[in-house]
């Protein structure tokens, strides 16, 4: 087997956070693993101890693979021995996500997100009437 | 299954992403194996409407 050679003239990546991987050149494993407990409150309060990924389920539930039952023979012919990108753009690569330019053999990445919101009761919900954008005014 | 793949000329101008996230992957050449998985649990019960109750702290 004859590998290809990935051939790039410009990246540009403004973030990459939380398990991310921006890989330029051939791997062998890449593993990427990130939970998080993404909390939103109408209104900013912070206590600083918050988050316990033990008692969600969630975290810790098992993620079923499907099963490769069938004789699978892969042929591959390489005619052309490079791949051509002139410009890749990205904003943000986030969440064990990952960016790769290159090789590899095996890719593997898990992500676990518990979402939660909390707002305020109606009669203590925040005057909006001011904010910008609201017709209801 | 007989899979027969030709690699014949791969040649791209842009790519433009806004966001790669939970376990996406942008790959820009040959690989054997990916393997992604991604859950994202928001329940009824996580819409929590009153009086701000912080979450259970770590390690309890």
């Amino acid at each position: 087997m004859l590998p290809r050679t990935s051939q790039i003239e410009n990246i540009r990546v403004k973030i990459a956070s939380y398990s991310s991987v921006v890989q330029l050149g051939d791997s062998c494993i890449i593993n990427s693993f990130s939970r998080a407990l993404a909390v939103q409150r109408q209104a900013d309060t912070f206590y600083g101890n918050e988050g316990n990924f033990g008692i969600h389920r969630v975290f810790s539930e098992l993620i079923p693979l499907p099963i490769i039952t069938e004789n699978l023979t892969i042929r591959q012919h390489y005619l052309n021995p490079v791949i051509k990108v002139k410009n890749i753009d990205i904003i943000g690569v986030s969440s064990a996500s990952l960016l790769h330019v290159g090789n590899t053999q095996h890719v593997s990445v898990e992500v676990r997100v518990k979402h939660v919101r909390q707002l305020l009761p109606r009669d203590e919900e925040p005057d909006t009437s001011l904010m910008i954008g609201d017709r209801k005014k | 299954m007989n899979f027969e793949v030709y690699n014949r000329e791969l040649c791209v101008e842009t790519i433009r992403i806004i966001g790669v996230a939970s376990s996406s992957v942008v790959l820009v050449g040959d690989t054997q194996s990916i393997q992604q998985a991604a859950t994202f649990d928001t329940p009824p019960e996580s819409l929590i409407i009153g009086p701000f109750v912080p979450l259970t702290a770590e390690g309890r």
